[in-house]
């Protein structure tokens, strides 16, 4: 904590503000009935109650409803990360301390995806019910936790970057929200959509470009997690090396935001944006 | 301490700063007075490493602005015009995370704290919120949060910007104080009067260029050859402008009911004279009194001056 000293103040910060035990309790009901719901529906007019094909069911949408509500979640905590405290006029003094851009990154980064990551172990509860019912084996529900975590830690990476590079909270949480759009919905819907094609002789192409794009989207490689799809390991390279990629290319243009004396390669006119 | 040479800040074709050479000495306080847009902000953005000169060179405690950013933080204390507060943090826990950006230890950062909250008289306050400050304690709290790492620089701009009357007079105090540190301080101020008491030597700034520097003692002498002339009486309104117009060492006047303020720039002498010529046109005087012209007035006289030159 004390080699980042902004992480330990935002997570002072953060846990001190109104909205966050809201929100927590607010999840953690939302999923405790959504859980609830189904292992009843689960189990009604069955003679017995360990029904693991079902249970596994129940993990699976439990796993993707978590991971997409994250997903969208993990925005609303980061898209303001950088371009709050510009227009919250605490940029400028944060700028004139010896704290690093990357150390500043960092530490907006961590302690957006830390509230996200309590909602994730608030739900482990929850998960251990499925788990009595024989839904998952504990390799599955770590494997899926983890690639939450990578996630959350992903998206609120991405979200802190453009936050970074746009001068407004509302354009960076709009280019949050077009991120998590691509990857959750765009990828799925038309991989999935050129998968159907592909099943026809003559659009034999559009498999591969199905795999590449559903191996973009968080929802089914963690669908791969628990078993229920099948991919290759080209499919999590290409998962891994696209959004480290992405990560890597707009930390440049942030990073020339938060360390003035680059600016002046960039176009464009400093004078707006702390 | 800090120099500055040749300095430029220019965006596209417009000058906010041409040419700026600044010199202060190790322990004095410089003032930086202009009217808004003079380039007072920019020029102390680019001394704080906020923003980077077009061209020239500026150097606090001996490093350069642009190449050793690192250590011209490290050597700075910058309070900006305008800023916020974090919110859900105590004035206690404010001060203690910007010790800790610059790496102040625990229990030095702590004592400082204490000491300078003391100071600038938010001792009470530790445990508040921060948001829950008046704006002139949050002013005041700014001077503490600058000091809170030991800087052997201070740049100041305009640090009673915003502030009631009561709250400014606070914080003049404190900058007063500021003085007995033996800092090296930059300050600046649209209103020449406050950097009167404070600083050693000022500047006035306008078009983003240095147009006067004088030490205060020097200009306050200086201000001894203008005269605020105070003059009540009754009389026919073209004698009181003949008399006005004909003495070349009347400035400017102004209608203030039920006097006129002249501003005069002769002697003792001569303002006889300029009494005499009113009486002689018929004007029976009630009033005719001198008052010190202070240092605002000849701020404004010597901008006009400028503005006349242009």
């Amino acid at each position: 904590m004390r080699a980042n000293p902004l992480l330990y103040k935002e997570f002072r910060q953060r846990m001190r503000a109104r909205r966050t035990p809201l929100v927590v309790a607010g999840y953690f009901v939302s999923m405790a009935a959504l859980t609830f719901f189904l292992l009843y529906e689960n189990v009604q007019g069955q003679l017995v109650l360990v029904l693991p094909a079902r249970s596994e069911q129940v993990f699976l949408l439990m796993s993707l409803l978590q991971m997409t509500v994250v997903a969208f979640l993990t925005p609303a905590f980061a898209a303001g990360a950088i371009s709050g405290e510009r227009e919250r006029r605490t940029l400028v003094v944060l700028l004139t301390t010896p704290l690093s851009p990357f150390g500043i990154l960092v530490g907006k980064v961590l302690s957006s995806s830390a509230l996200l990551a309590l909602l994730l172990v608030v739900s482990l509860p929850l998960y251990s019910l499925v788990f009595l019912f024989g839904g998952a084996v504990p390799q599955e529900v770590l494997a899926v936790f983890g690639f939450q975590l990578l996630n959350i830690v992903l998206i609120a990476a991405l979200s802190v970057l453009w936050s970074t590079i746009a001068l407004r909270s509302g354009w960076s949480t709009v280019l949050s929200y077009a991120t998590v759009g691509f990857m959750v919905i765009f990828s799925g819907v038309v991989g999935y959509g050129l998968r159907l094609l592909a099943q026809s002789p003559m659009e034999f192409f559009a498999l591969r470009w199905s795999n590449d794009l559903l191996a973009l989207n968080p929802l089914w490689m963690e669908a791969s997690l628990a078993g229920v799809v099948s991919v290759t390991r080209h499919a999590w390279v290409l998962f891994l090396g696209f959004y480290a990629a992405l990560v890597a290319v707009l930390a440049v243009p942030a990073v020339f935001r938060l360390r003035p004396q680059l600016w002046r390669l960039l176009p464009g006119d400093e004078r707006n944006y702390q | 301490m800090i120099q500055t040479q040749n300095l430029v800040k220019r965006y596209g074709r417009e000058f906010a700063v041409n040419q700026l050479n600044l010199t202060v000495r190790q322990g004095t306080v410089f003032g930086i007075v202009g009217e808004n847009g003079a380039g007072k902000t920019t020029t102390l953005s680019m001394l704080a490493t906020l923003t980077v000169p077009t061209s020239g060179q500026a150097f606090i405690a001996g490093y350069e602005v642009t190449h050793q950013p690192h250590e011209v933080r490290r050597a700075i204390g910058y309070m900006p015009d305008s800023f916020g507060v974090y919110d859900e943090l105590t004035v206690m826990e404010y001060l203690r995370f910007y010790a800790d950006c610059y790496g102040v230890d625990r229990g030095t950062a702590e004592r400082r704290a204490k000491e300078l909250l003391e100071w600038v008289d938010l001792g009470a306050k530790q445990h508040s919120y921060v948001n829950a400050l008046s704006r002139g304690m949050q002013q005041r709290l700014e001077i503490a949060r600058c000091l809170m790492h030991d800087p052997e620089v201070l740049i100041l701009d305009e640090p009673s910007s915003g502030l009631d009357p009561r709250s400014r007079l606070e914080m003049r105090a404190v900058l007063q104080r500021l003085r007995s540190l033996g800092k090296t301080i930059l300050i600046s101020s649209h209103i020449l009067h406050e950097l009167g008491s404070i600083a050693d030597e000022i500047g006035i700034m306008r078009g983003g260029e240095l147009s006067a520097i004088a030490s205060v003692n020097v200009m306050l002498a200086h201000s001894d050859a203008f005269r605020t002339l105070w003059i009540s009486g009754t009389g026919p309104r073209e004698a009181w402008e003949r008399a006005f117009a004909d003495d070349p060492h009347v400035l400017n006047v102004v209608e203030k009911r039920p006097a006129v303020e002249v501003l005069y720039a002769g002697t003792v002498e001569q303002q006889a004279q300029l009494m005499k010529s009113l009486m002689d046109r018929g004007v029976v005087l009630y009033q005719f009194a001198e008052r010190p012209t202070d240092i605002e007035e000849l701020f404004l006289r010597l901008t006009d001056q400028g503005e006349e030159a242009d």
